[in-house]
């Protein structure tokens, strides 16, 4: 379904992501696990069309990313971000927000759509006309997993999904997305700092570190303690 | 099939519904804030006056009596009457239809391009910006009343053209005001989500980055039209502005000066007028500053 | 007898509310702290964070506070002058926030800010000496290089080390008390077990008292002696942190009950549903 091949990227003097290849089957849920800049984010960044200065070859379902216009791109494959309190526009109501991207491409009753993905979603079709500052940080990120998928895609990319909200709630968000990509047949890349959520979530993952990745592990690896790198050790430790 | 919860509501009412409730908790907000209601309280009194000005005037502002010519304060003359003779209460109440308009003529004008040029400067970049910006500098370097002089030499002194005058220099704030905003709104999460799902420029900047430049914008333009006033009433005073007979209160104040000493009320009271109205849009832009700017919000 | 290091009695924080009432955020809190380490856990709106700035003093000016008792060591903070708990504060009682980020004044280097925090508690103290005092304390929070790191700006520090520098700003004056307030909740897994090491040396060192709050009871629960959970402004249980699993309240337990980790279930994770009782304080 994804395939990174060598990616590159740079900004301005520093090289953020270094050579960086991996794959991800159709359904799989793929982690990358490692500490605050060592270049997850910027991936997920670049896979979704959020930057376009990159080196190295991304194919998504197929499509070559360098080319592919992000009308398309955005039909296949959405981002969730890690900051629920920023990721919400604070003047439009949530059924606006939700229902933008279908308006954008011109789908079909955005509005009916909008209430099927709030109550797939846990919260309810009367949240539609409800402003983000009314909401908690658990269900803004709801809304955005719910705006995600109002294009139907493919692959969802979760930057931290749940890194910025309270402990207690982290369990529903993560049940969720669970429960979302198995009656959608999703493909999830995930990154987080945590690899306790990352072993909950993913069957795979990549560890990584200073813009390069250090090893690709399987879950079973991981709880076999089967770990090859040093740094993934002292991660596995600290967690 | 209906799939909302609610059949007896339509979208679109609802949306007007939600906004309809947030902005009455914004109104009790804001009438917390004493000064700020004296300020809405000497708007809306402007506003009042201009719109009934035939009926609350209680003369003609533009018929002579020779036989009253600088009469003081009265119960007939409720503020006295000019060199002319002319009821200068009802010459005030008639002026503040002009104030009004210059006001609304430059707001309207001005605040709409320096916002959309700001916006579009800031959140695209590159060359745009650079080009953008420095136009705004040439105009923020031109002096506002020696624009106004080169106007009236080219095309003749009028409200019209005071107005004008005071646009092309009034504009280039906004424009300042919405890159700025738009420089941190264009690389946000939310602006993000909304390319991410194909949105184009134009959509963005005017549905996502206008409406979070329009708390600045509103803010400075209450302050802007108690500058627009004095500037419009010193136009007024050099004879730039609205011509006589129109009884616009710069222009009052200009003729009333040879008098100041013996007749204080000619120049004095369209003075108090224009000090009045400008410190009421001056108390109204601070409480929607407390209110509006993102870098102050704090519950009070 | 040893006085406690901190005594609150029924403590009421409330903010206006856009009806023109007033919510209260903290309702009736009552706690006393020895030389211990107490963990206060709630989530966010619980009213834990409000809590510790009422005992600092540092709650924002349209807050209200009412409070039946509020002292530390000895002294009634209620009528104390603004003088003494500002002298207090900083000398005698330190604070560290959660992002270092925010906390650390951006155009100041390390070194002006540790020092100016140095010469606020003894005005007569020499530049050189204020110097080495200030070395002295990024040493004691395992800062390996001293020398260059005084030298640089907030921006400049990764997130561990910024908060080390937070904590040592802190505690260069050798206070009596340390208010953490979500210190380790911005800082990546690895990072967050090195800082709270050198938090844990240096309060068990100085014999310093801490009220350590966070969303996050497991963590709370290996860091202190005593844990106290709150729930919508008011405390629903206290407990030892070794007692944590013979916790009563449901809201407790619903904490306690299994996060993500690496060994365990692939199952659905256990989720806290709220009941409307808890909302009403315990008798």
């Amino acid at each position: 379904m994804i395939t990174v091949d060598n990616l590159t990227v740079r900004f301005s003097g520093s090289t953020a992501v270094d050579g960086v290849s991996f794959e991800v089957a159709e359904g799989e849920s793929f982690g990358l696990v490692g500490e605050s800049g060592s270049g997850k984010s910027t991936i997920l960044r670049t896979m979704v069309g959020l930057n376009r200065h990159w080196g190295g070859n991304i194919a998504i379902n197929g499509m070559d990313a360098r080319v592919t216009k992000q009308r398309d791109l955005a039909r296949t494959v959405q981002m969730v971000f890690q900051d629920p309190y920023g990721s919400l526009h604070p003047r439009y109501t949530i059924g606006q927000q939700i229902a933008e991207p279908m308006i954008i491409n011109k789908l079909a009753d955005p509005v009916g759509r909008t209430a099927e993905l709030l109550e797939l979603i846990g919260l309810g079709a009367k949240f539609q006309f409800r402003f983000p500052h009314e909401l908690s940080g658990g269900q803004r990120q709801r809304v955005a997993i719910a705006r995600a998928l109002s294009l139907s895609p493919r692959i969802l990319l979760l930057d931290e999904p749940t890194s910025a909200l309270d402990v207690s709630i982290q369990a529903e968000i993560l049940n969720l997305l669970n429960r979302l990509r198995k009656e959608l047949g999703l493909t999830f890349v995930i990154v987080s700092h945590d690899l306790a959520v990352i072993s909950y979530m993913c069957e795979r993952l990549m560890v990584m570190r200073n813009a390069r990745e250090v090893e690709t592990l399987t879950r079973e690896q991981l709880r076999a303690r089967d770990v090859q790198d040093a740094y993934s050790r002292e991660l596995l430790a600290a967690s | 099939m209906t799939l909302l919860n609610t059949p007896t509501l339509d979208p679109k009412a609802a949306i007007r519904a939600a906004r309809w409730k947030e902005f009455r908790s914004f109104s009790r907000r804001f009438l917390r804030n004493p000064l700020g209601v004296v300020g809405l309280v000497i708007v809306i009194v402007l506003i009042f006056v201009a719109a009934f000005a035939p009926w609350i005037a209680t003369h003609d502002p533009y018929l002579p009596t020779l036989t009253a010519r600088l009469a003081a304060p009265s119960a007939e003359w409720w503020f006295g009457a000019d060199e002319l003779g002319r009821d200068i209460f009802s010459r005030l109440v008639h002026g503040s239809r002009l104030t009004l308009l210059i006001v609304a003529l430059v707001i309207v004008t001005s605040a709409p391009v320096g916002l959309i040029i700001g916006a579009v400067a800031g959140t695209r970049g590159g060359w745009i910006d650079a080009i953008f910006m420095r136009v705004t500098d040439v105009f923020l370097a031109i002096p506002k009343l020696l624009l106004a002089l080169a106007f009236v030499a080219a095309l003749g002194p009028g409200i019209v053209n005071a107005a004008l005058a005071i646009t092309l220099t009034a504009w280039p704030p906004y424009a300042r005001l919405a890159r700025a905003e738009a420089l941190t709104v264009r690389n946000s999460d939310y602006v993000n989500a909304v390319r991410l799902a194909g949105a184009s420029e134009f959509r963005i900047i005017f549905f996502h980055v206008i409406p979070m430049c329009l708390s600045s914008v509103i803010v400075r333009m209450t302050f802007d039209m108690a500058g627009i006033i004095l500037t419009a009433a010193g136009l007024g005073f050099i004879g730039l502005g609205a011509q006589p007979p129109l009884p616009e209160w710069g222009a009052m104040i200009s003729t009333g000066r040879k008098f100041i000493f013996d007749q204080w009320w000619v120049a004095t009271v369209p003075g108090i007028a224009i000090f009045t109205v400008s410190l009421g849009f001056n108390l109204l832009g601070d409480a929607l500053r407390d209110l509006l700017d993102p870098h102050l919000r704090q519950r009070n | 007898m040893t006085a406690n290091l901190v005594e609150i009695e029924n403590l009421k924080v409330s903010f206006r509310n856009d009806e023109g009432g007033w919510n209260e955020a903290v309702r009736g809190v009552s706690f006393s702290l020895g030389r211990e380490k107490l963990g206060i856990v709630g989530e966010s709106g619980s009213g834990k964070s409000l809590t510790g700035r009422s005992l600092l003093g540092v709650l924002p000016s349209y807050a209200r506070i009412s409070v039946d008792k509020l002292s530390f060591d000895g002294i009634d903070l209620k009528t104390a002058s603004p003088k003494l708990r500002r002298s207090l504060r900083g000398g005698r009682m330190g604070m560290i926030l959660q992002d270092p980020k925010y906390s650390l004044n951006p155009v100041m280097n390390v070194g002006q800010q540790i020092i100016e925090a140095i010469r606020i508690g003894d005005r007569k103290l020499s530049g050189a000496d204020a110097r080495r005092q200030a070395l002295a304390s990024l040493e004691a929070v395992h800062i390996r290089d001293p020398d260059r790191v005084m030298g640089l700006y907030p921006h400049e520090l990764s997130g561990g080390m910024g908060q080390r520098v937070m904590i040592a700003m802190m505690v260069v004056r050798e206070p009596d008390l340390l208010i953490a307030d979500e210190p380790t909740s911005a800082l990546d897994v690895t990072v967050r077990t090195q800082v709270l090491s050198i938090m844990d040396e240096l309060v068990t060192r100085r014999g310093m008292g801490l009220i350590f709050i966070s969303h996050d009871l497991n963590l709370v629960s290996k860091f202190c002696d005593r844990v106290i959970v709150m729930y919508a402004g008011h405390i629903v249980e206290t407990l030892d942190a070794k007692n944590l699993h013979a916790a009563q309240h449901p809201y407790t337990q619903g904490l306690l009950a299994r996060l993500p980790s690496i060994d365990g279930s692939l199952e659905p994770l256990p989720v806290l549903t709220r009941e409307a009782a808890w909302l009403e304080a315990a008798p």
